[in-house]
């Protein structure tokens, strides 16, 4: 075995790497100068290369599936949160629990190709309290409010606030009682 | 083994022995969940990423903490330097080192158990056990997904499951890990087989200390690909009883390296024990890589070293541990000759 660096081959090895790429296994001893600058090359590459495998198997079955949408000629936007099927692809993430359905079949494809299922078979949440039924009714009332203020309907805005406190002093009243459970 | 001496948060699980050492170190079990109502993290604006770690945190506050060795932060509360030492310690993904607005951690450290909130989805649960334990780290962190659950509506479709911010995740939105030091599959190129195969078996691998593709050390994380379709037990049976094929062939790869080549291999383990010994300045990769081979010669009887933890060791050279002892910005080449110190500590040299 070699002492000096793959790269230049002048000067003593003291980085040992084992770089996997696919299934591809390639051993490499470097300099500290050569493990650097392929450091900051990885480092701009990483984009792509620092994603998890995983990820990348996603987005090529998001394009794959894509490409038909661009076909069927209607950009596809989820209405819930303005998330498009195209930031999607770009970023790997999806807006909101809504995209889910806004992005259908492009969307349930790719899953389908990635998981190779559709179908949750693993824990389902337990049928909800009363509180978190509250909670929910809140968070739902909270969002309406927020909307109503930045459209300055300030009455309906007041209307929804007092709603908000009424069920929040339910909640207050029965908190101590759930929190015993 | 000195515990907790150089930082007082280290975690256990770094440096116990658990089901499969030394080969499997640690598992680790990871739940994404989101709530209802409330665009994920990516997309929320500052307003619903504040709610969401209310809730949350108040939650956890409530139900999940039972002793006073939980820490609950937010982020921004949290220096650069602390999350970078979390994120060596793979508690935190890096990704929460760059942005903090919005996110918060509560944890119990030296458990390795805990929740993360608004990385990429507004909860996180994590638990990091010793060990191939995937079964029991799972059971932690539902424990804590239950528990929060009775407060907040997770967004949840009968058909597809928990819903999560990337696609990859939905269903059980469970990930579980192994990570496992795999020096002679390296050495005797058994490894390029094994990643071929773990592949087919919808597996994923990565190095421990990946930058880009990279591994460093013969440490290595092992994942499940898919978490819808399959059932939690399902998941985990597959992601360990795999593993442990893995650890079996690195057993027999050490056994052939002590029969076919014994001379080789001593004198490989040896020359990176001597320079481990003599170096005065160690860059990172450089010391987890001899580490590695350290290890190997003691775990095969070779080098009179007393037993370590592999993965302990890599934490304790890490650069932002060594900036947390030294409580100071050590320029490069101090926290190389640091390094080069602590490396002499820890194999009491």
């Amino acid at each position: 075995m070699s002492i000096f660096c793959d790269e230049c081959g002048k000067n003593i090895a003291t980085v040992f790497l084992v770089k996997l790429a696919g299934s591809e296994i390639s051993r490499l001893q470097l300099c500290e100068e050569c493990s650097k600058k392929m450091e900051e090359a990885t480092e701009a590459a990483s984009l792509i290369a620092l994603v998890p495998q995983i990820i990348s198997g996603m987005q090529s079955a998001v394009d794959g599936n894509l490409q038909e949408e661009v076909f069927s000629g209607e950009p596809r936007v989820c209405e819930e949160c303005g998330t498009s099927l195209n930031d999607f692809k770009k970023l790997g993430y999806l807006g909101c629990s809504s995209c889910y359905k806004a992005f259908g079949d492009a969307l349930e494809n790719s899953i389908l190709e990635f998981h190779g299922s559709n179908k949750h078979t693993g824990k389902t949440p337990t049928k909800l309290s009363r509180e978190a039924r509250l909670r929910l009714k809140i968070a739902e009332l909270e969002r309406n409010l927020r909307k109503r203020i930045a459209e300055e309907e300030y009455e309906a805005a007041a209307a929804v606030r007092d709603e908000i406190r009424q069920i929040e002093s339910i909640l207050n009243s029965e908190g101590s009682e759930s929190e015993k459970e | 083994m000195r515990k907790n001496k150089y930082f007082s948060v280290h975690p256990q699980w770094a440096s116990e022995k658990g089901p499969g050492y030394p080969v499997i170190l640690a598992s680790r079990a990871r739940l994404a969940r989101n709530i209802e109502g409330i665009p994920f993290p990516p997309a929320a604006d500052e307003e619903d990423l504040e709610r969401v770690r209310g809730m949350v945190l108040e939650s956890v506050a409530r139900r999940v903490v039972d002793d006073e060795e939980w820490d609950i932060k937010f982020a921004e509360e949290l220096s650069r330097e602390h999350l970078s030492l979390l994120a060596e310690q793979h508690v935190i993904s890096r990704s929460f080192v760059e942005k903090t607005r919005g996110r918060a951690i509560a944890a119990r450290w030296v458990s390795g158990r805990g929740v993360m909130v608004n990385s990429h989805n507004h909860v996180k649960i994590f638990a990091i056990i010793a060990g191939a334990q995937l079964m029991k780290a799972w059971e932690l962190a539902d424990k804590i997904d239950s528990s929060i659950e009775r407060d907040v509506v997770y967004s949840f479709d009968q058909r597809l499951g928990y819903l999560t911010s990337s696609p990859v995740d939905v269903g059980t939105g469970l990930r579980v890990s192994t990570m496992l030091h795999l020096p002679a599959l390296v050495i005797t190129g058994e490894i390029g087989k094994t990643v071929l195969a773990l592949g087919q078996s919808e597996i994923v691998v990565r190095g421990m200390h990946g930058r880009g593709t990279g591994v460093s050390g013969n440490l290595f994380v092992m994942s499940n690909k898919r978490t819808l379709g399959l059932s939690e037990k399902d998941i985990i049976t597959h992601v360990e009883s795999i593993s442990r094929k893995v650890a079996e062939n690195e057993r027999t790869a050490r056994k052939i390296l002590i029969q076919e080549s014994k001379l080789a291999i001593s004198d490989r383990v040896f020359r990176a024990l001597g320079v481990l010994e003599r170096a005065r300045k160690l860059e990172f990769l450089e010391a987890v890589e001899l580490l590695s081979l350290v290890k190997l010669g003691v775990d095969m009887e070779i080098l009179p070293v007393a037993d370590f933890s592999i993965v302990d060791a890599v934490m304790r050279v890490g650069n932002s541990h060594l900036k947390a002892l030294k409580g100071l910005e050590l320029e490069e080449e101090e926290l190389d000759r640091e390094r080069a110190i602590h490396v002499r500590r820890i194999l009491d040299l």
